[in-house]
């Protein structure tokens, strides 16, 4: 194989990896967590590395993913105690750790690969050049064996335990009474991800380990409502975004790993501003659109409980409900098209279906019971809470 | 008449950070009742149902399910948390939520099927929800979100149904549709203990009724204790004027 298809498959291997515990960070609220995991497992990986002089050891991942669990632990002790909050005690935790990775890279590791550097951003690109070989035959690069090992376990422990992750995510009390301990859920998802975050780490870095795991989760969760849907996006965009991330760098002549987040955040930007429903904008159209009703209602609300011609006069209902023009033309304008009012010599009168809504929504407001609008939610967003 | 005591507390004592919450609470319930926990903000009535539910561990006493402990009685068990402490934007649907109420009886890593959908979707029916079944949690009303939450226990099919509030933040008619299936499973022998807000309805809603405020005032039928003396001795304040019969 090349080393560009290499690299390509590694990066893509390792987001899919990254992916799916992501998802269930980000829906369990977690996300700071694996910026602490991926910071606090330096300490574990140099250690590791000082035991058994190969980075993509078996040995090595497992110490440093240890120190994963270490921090969670950690983070929940002091947060136990009362004194401080869940953000505070994560801040506290892993710059600690981290710190005494850093200084044990500068006492003893100075004369290998292991630098500060390539622990912040990772070397995609130089990953290919650590073969994994069998009886002298070159199998391919060890970083893609391992990740694929990781990505495998990873799938088969989420098929294995979805109901169990989905219930333990969505309610711990359930899940507890239930007697899927949520305790020992916790602390799997947390082992994955420590697993999964080292051996990520060699190939793309600190920083980057954290976008895999939480971006492509939260633009999945933009575009559906549906927990396997998540997932599978989730993966989709993570493999995309490396590969895509891979040719931006090749066309930049840029950091592979910085291209990858760079590909990841414009893919989360793009889904941030233009998801169908969740999106930015849809919100603020419908925002706008509630608005107008809701200006609407009032302005049906107010013929119904004026009768007489000189109340109902165009110019007088623009003074008198105390809208500017635009406002009082385009509410005229939405009454017009619905078909909800008349307008004879510049005096306004409730038609029968204006007549029906306004009553409808008027017994709504007085009752607020859910079912006497149910048939009216599908014409009208006001309605759907 | 020898009564089947349904759950059993024994001086149990449950504290957060070393403040005790429950104080030496004893507790007989017997079968086939429909009891309200009453008392205070802050008399434990959530921390009791969670501690009896093995979800927070006491710092002292016990528990008995049918005289045996709760770990190992926990398919007789049904339980309603707060509305309030989950999240309901999370991306599922009310089908699945319900469908969560079997997983206990499939125990681990085993998924549900059709037999198990079949249940769910007949608990929706009962809830008056089957028309919202694909519908996203977080587009249902608070008052549709609580009737999905009762299905779901109704799904367990229990002898035993806890309910943590089930009437907070619900319209009347979700409030009476609610009681009127609470009142069919204790017809059909259950026992239902609810946490409740409301001291107004207690005699309409329950025949039985525990006093709590952090320690066990009084637990016995309604006609027999809910008075002046034991809601003065709960609530610390006079009564009479608030709750007429």
């Amino acid at each position: 194989m090349n080393p560009s298809i290499e690299i390509q498959m590694i990066a893509a291997v390792t987001a899919a990896a990254c992916a799916i515990p992501g998802v269930f960070l980000v829906l369990r609220k977690m996300a700071l967590i694996s910026d602490a995991i991926s910071h606090s497992i330096l300490p574990g990986i140099v250690i590791g590395f000082m035991i058994t002089q190969d980075l993509a050891s078996p040995l090595l991942i497992l110490l440093a993913a240890f120190s994963g669990i270490i921090t969670v632990i950690l983070v929940e002790m002091i947060q136990k105690t009362g004194l401080v909050k869940e953000d505070t005690a994560i801040g506290l935790v892993f710059p600690a750790l981290f710190s005494i990775g850093v200084i044990l890279i500068a006492q003893n590791a100075n004369d290998v690969h292991l630098d500060v550097d390539a622990v912040l951003l990772g070397e995609l690109a130089f990953a290919p050049f650590d073969r994994f070989y069998i009886n002298d035959t070159d199998i391919g690069p060890k970083a893609l064996w391992t990740i694929s090992v990781i990505l495998l376990i990873t799938i088969s422990l989420m098929l294995a335990f979805y109901k169990e992750l989905k219930l333990s995510t969505f309610d711990v009390g359930l899940s507890s009474a239930l007697g899927f301990s949520p305790v020992i859920l916790h602390y799997g998802l947390m082992s994955v991800a420590s697993v999964t975050t080292v051996a990520a780490f060699d190939a793309v870095g600190a920083i980057l380990v954290v976008a895999l795991m939480i971006t492509p989760a939260a633009a999945a969760y933009l575009l559906t409502t549906d927990l396997k849907k998540m997932l599978v996006l989730s993966i989709l965009f993570g493999v995309s975004s490396a590969i895509g991330g891979y040719w931006l760098a090749r066309l930049l002549d840029a950091s592979i790993s910085g291209s990858i987040t760079t590909v990841l955040g414009l893919l989360f930007l793009g889904i941030y501003f233009f998801a169908p429903s969740k999106g930015l904008i849809a919100v603020l159209l419908r925002q706008n659109r509630q608005r107008k009703e809701v200006s609407l209602l009032t302005f049906l609300l107010h013929l119904n409980n004026h009768d007489s011609t000189e109340e109902r006069g165009v110019a007088h209902l623009q003074e008198h409900i105390n809208w500017r023009r635009v406002r009082a033309k385009s509410v005229l304008d939405l009454a017009v098209q619905n078909n909800m009012i008349t307008i004879e010599n510049q005096v306004v009168s409730l038609t029968r279906k204006g007549l029906e809504f306004t009553e409808k929504a008027l017994e709504y407001i007085i009752t607020n019971k859910d079912e006497k609008i149910e048939d009216m939610k599908d014409d009208f967003f006001l309605f759907r809470g | 008449m020898v009564e089947k005591i349904a759950v059993a507390v024994d001086d149990l004592t449950v504290a957060y950070n070393y403040k005790p919450v429950l104080w030496d609470i004893d507790l007989s319930i017997p079968e086939g009742v429909l009891m309200a926990i009453v008392g205070p903000n802050g008399a434990g009535k959530s921390t009791l149902i969670k501690s009896i539910l093995g979800i927070i561990d006491p710092i002292a006493g016990s528990v008995a399910i049918f005289g045996k402990p709760y770990s190992k009685q926990r398919d007789k068990v049904a339980y309603v948390p707060q509305k309030g402490s989950v999240d309901w934007d999370f991306p599922t649907t009310a089908l699945d939520v319900v469908m969560m109420g079997t997983y206990g009886s499939l125990g681990w890593i085993k998924r549900p099927g059709a037999k198990e959908k079949k249940q769910s979707l007949e608990a929706l029916e009962k809830v008056g929800m089957l028309a919202f079944k694909s519908r996203q949690i977080s587009q249902l009303s608070g008052g549709q979100q609580q009737r999905i939450f009762l299905a779901r226990a109704l799904v367990q099919d229990a002898a035993i149904y806890f309910m943590d509030e089930p009437f907070q933040g619900v319209d009347a008619t979700t409030e009476i549709a609610i009681i009127n299936i609470l009142k069919e499973l204790r017809k059909a022998g259950k026992t239902v203990i609810v946490v409740h807000h409301d001291l107004q309805t207690v005699p309409e809603y329950f025949d039985w009724v525990t006093f709590l405020n952090v320690k066990h005032i009084a637990t016995g039928p309604v006609k027999d204790i809910f008075n002046d003396d034991n809601l003065t001795k709960t609530y610390g304040i006079n009564y009479k004027v608030a709750v007429q019969k």
